[in-house]
């Protein structure tokens, strides 16, 4: 049934996902970075569906996880009574985003929230009510919240209609970074400045792994090396400013619950990658007429 | 044959496998304490009312062997408006139905019936979704059933998300978190507005535990109404400004900035977080008073006014009084004081002047306009950028002859500063007159003189006078 090796790695990586997480539910061991697996698991559940079922179904699986994203951030987020009919254009835009993808309308993906969901919420929450106070505040919290959680987090599956492997590799790659700072988060003391560090250490691993993958990802080599230096940077970057937004919500490492600030903390390092990866691959894909 | 069809019944099914993956995937669950509600066999349960999904939030919470037996209680007028929405809430909940109407016998029939039965109630005391986020008066009657029934516990529940997913009025429910906390079970020996009082408390505790970490939107610091009492030493303006912040605190929060700096409540003087610049300016007060000659005395009061005028900065900032009553406004001060030191210069279009360039308006005034060679201290402050002083919002002058003052003054047996004399007390006096009708014409803020001769209680009784006159204009201006 699998005749190549790569869908084979992903099945298996599903799998043992998923062994590992029923086995942590019988003998209910308590894992402090249980999020990050769990997040894990959709993406590879995602790629197994694309692979075996279908690319159409595969992609609101990535759907339902924005919904849950964006769930958790206007939970979190203090918003006025008269907001409501902007949220729910919010939640709206992710199937719109989503048919975008499926129809490979790349134009339409490109602009559906930067510029109308950016224009039309506003109009919305001034439909909602009569108060002013504190419109530009909402204005502001929702558009953000559209723009980092819907379309950062899209650009994972317009990569993964692209290949799938490319989105692999992302993926991958993130989870990589993210494990070797908890690794050093534990082992050493942080220092002050500890990006660097932390950067120096993943990088070359990085770099390794996107060449080793780029036998299917079918990226050049010269590009796999541009962008095993640029993703762990593109981490590092999304991780410490959204750190800055989770200590303003409030949000403290010791107590990550599900709608209190856990699937913005698994989350964080994929949003600033996603969409510049994306942009990178597509770019140079298109100079030279397709990798 | 009878367990098997209770196992089997379709609205334990329903709930189970349909309400609870629903409201899980849709608007997500957080419960805290959930084993306080697993041992028990008998309960009633209260909680904050804020929407609809709050019956189905708590039914979602209940051990699956309690579903069929535990009953909330809900009012039938309401729902009975939608006869499909009231057969499904009837089906689904199998409510008690209140019926909100004097005539009704006893309200509490029902649900003593269920609890003599050995069942379970919901039950929510403020009898109705109140404004969302706020936890209402609770009604006396589940302190009435607590007292007949004892022996069974109490379970304060806090249910926080419900008032921002589907508030009162709102068209349609939002996917929003929603977290649920269980308190200790509860059982109650008092009576029974006792009991009604301490849930209530209970509930607003667990509200506190509960949504002390949110993030919250920062609220614009309201503008705080400043009263300045304006006189030369000895008129009494001390002895006013307390008496008077004294009567306004009986519906306001008032901070006096005096020597001190005083905060009242309800005609009481409360205890507050001391400021360092309070300290700070009262050393510096302190160390002018004993300054020997008026040029001495010059520059450390001039600081001490500065600070003066910072302080009602901060105390804006940390303590947000509604009124503030000033004892001697720093920036009129500080122009009075003018007259002492450069008589013949001083009129009332040089007073509006300096004022425009204290309180950072003086964007008229030239550089190279006389009033800076004959006044050198405003252009300092103006190099220094230290013009940013302010106006009050109303200002009572209390007039009085200098040679009373004086004898005041003497009276106390403190000792004399340097500017109190006769002669320079009646410059003094004239400077604050010039000041208080340029700041009437020029800045339109109300002003009254009154006669610092005259009684105190009748003083203060015109004060306030003409302190409510104003407030009513107040917003009239705004």
């Amino acid at each position: 049934m699998f005749s190549d090796m790569p869908k084979t790695i992903v099945v298996l990586i599903f799998l043992c996902l998923s062994l590992f997480s029923i086995l942590k539910r019988i003998f209910k061991i308590k894992f402090t970075y249980d999020s990050y697996l769990n997040y894990l698991w959709t993406f590879s559940l995602m790629f197994v569906v694309s692979e075996t079922i279908s690319f159409k179904i595969s992609i609101w699986i990535l759907a339902l996880l924005c919904f849950v994203a964006l769930r958790e951030y206007f939970t979190l987020v203090d918003i006025r009574l008269q907001d409501r009919w902007g949220i729910l254009g919010a939640y709206l835009s992710i199937p719109f985003m989503i048919i975008f993808i499926q129809l490979d309308a790349y134009g339409m993906f490109i602009i559906s929230i930067p510029i109308y969901a950016f224009l039309v919420i506003p109009f919305l929450i001034t439909l909602g009510g009569k108060e002013i106070e504190g419109t530009l505040f909402s204005i502001g919290v929702i558009d953000f919240g559209i723009f980092l959680l819907v379309y950062c987090i899209g650009h994972i599956g317009y990569l993964s209609l692209f290949s799938t492997w490319m989105a692999v590799m992302l993926i991958l790659n993130v989870a990589v970074c993210d494990f070797i700072s908890i690794l050093m988060r534990k082992r050493i003391k942080p220092p002050r400045h500890w990006i660097l560090p932390q950067y120096f250490m993943s990088a070359p691993v990085i770099v390794i792994i996107t060449l080793v993958l780029s036998e299917w990802t079918r990226i050049p080599q010269l590009h796999c090396i541009f962008l095993g230096i640029m993703i762990p940077a593109l981490v590092a970057i999304g991780r410490h400013t959204i750190r800055y937004i989770e200590k303003d919500f409030g949000i403290r490492r010791d107590e990550l619950v599900p709608g209190k600030g856990q699937v913005l903390d698994s989350l964080r390092s994929f949003l600033y990658t996603a969409p510049v990866v994306f942009h990178y691959i597509r770019y140079f894909s298109n100079k030279a007429g397709g990798f | 044959m009878k367990g098997l069809s209770k196992i089997f019944s379709l609205r334990l099914l329903i709930n189970l496998f349909l309400l609870r993956p629903f409201l899980k995937l849709v608007f997500g669950i957080n419960v805290a304490g959930r084993k306080n509600l697993g041992a028990l066999d008998r309960y009633i349960i209260i909680a904050n009312h804020n929407s609809h999904l709050d019956i189905m939030l708590l039914f979602s919470i209940l051990p699956a062997k309690h579903i069929l037996t535990t009953h909330p209680v809900a009012a039938e007028e309401y729902f009975s408006k939608w006869k499909v929405l009231f057969k499904i809430v009837d089906y689904l909940f199998r409510p008690i139905w209140i019926v909100r109407e004097e005539k009704a016998e006893d309200p509490l029939k029902g649900m003593k019936e269920k609890l003599s039965s050995g069942h379970n109630i919901i039950i929510f005391p403020e009898g109705t979704r109140g404004i969302p986020g706020q936890i209402g008066k609770f009604k006396t009657g589940v302190g009435r059933l607590a007292e007949e029934y004892r022996d069974v516990p109490i379970i304060p529940v806090f249910l926080s998300g419900p008032e921002k997913a589907f508030p009162k009025k709102s068209a349609f429910p939002l996917p929003i978190w929603n977290n649920i906390t269980v308190g200790p079970p509860q059982i109650f020996m008092g009576a029974s507005l006792d009991i009604t009082a301490s849930l209530e408390k209970m509930i607003r505790e667990l509200s506190e535990s509960e949504t002390a970490n949110r993030h919250r939107r920062h609220k614009r610091a309201k503008h705080s109404f400043v009263l300045a009492v304006l006189g030369i030493d000895g008129s009494g303006k001390s002895t006013l400004s307390r008496r008077l912040s004294i009567r306004l605190s009986d519906s306001f929060k008032v901070c006096l900035v005096s020597d001190n700096l005083e905060f009242y409540e309800d005609e009481k003087q409360k205890e507050v977080q001391p400021l360092l610049t309070e300290k700070l300016r009262e050393a510096v007060g302190r160390y002018a008073k004993t300054a020997k000659s008026l040029k001495n005395y010059k520059i450390p009061k001039m600081t001490e006014l500065l600070l003066r005028d910072h302080i009602m900065g901060e105390v804006q900032r940390w303590y947000s009084p509604d009124i503030i009553v000033q004892d001697g406004c720093p920036l009129l001060n500080l122009t009075a004081w003018a007259k002492l030191h450069k008589e013949k210069y001083f009129n009332a279009d040089l007073c509006s002047s300096a004022i425009k360039i204290l309180t950072g308006r003086g964007g008229g005034v030239r550089k190279a306009d006389h009033i800076f060679e004959k006044f050198p201290e405003l252009a300092v402050l103006k190099r220094f950028k230290l013009t940013h002083m302010k106006l009050p919002d109303a200002v009572i002058m209390l007039d009085i002859d200098p040679s009373i003052s004086i004898k005041r003054i003497q009276s106390r047996g403190e000792r004399k500063q340097v500017h109190e004399t006769e002669e320079k007390l009646v410059k003094l006096r004239e400077g604050y007159l010039i000041v208080c009708n340029s700041v009437k014409k020029e800045f339109n803020i109300p002003t009254r003189i009154l006669d610092g001769q005259s009684e105190i209680d009748k003083v203060t009784a015109s004060a306030l006078e003409f302190f409510e006159e104003e407030c009513k204009r107040e917003p009239a201006n705004g």
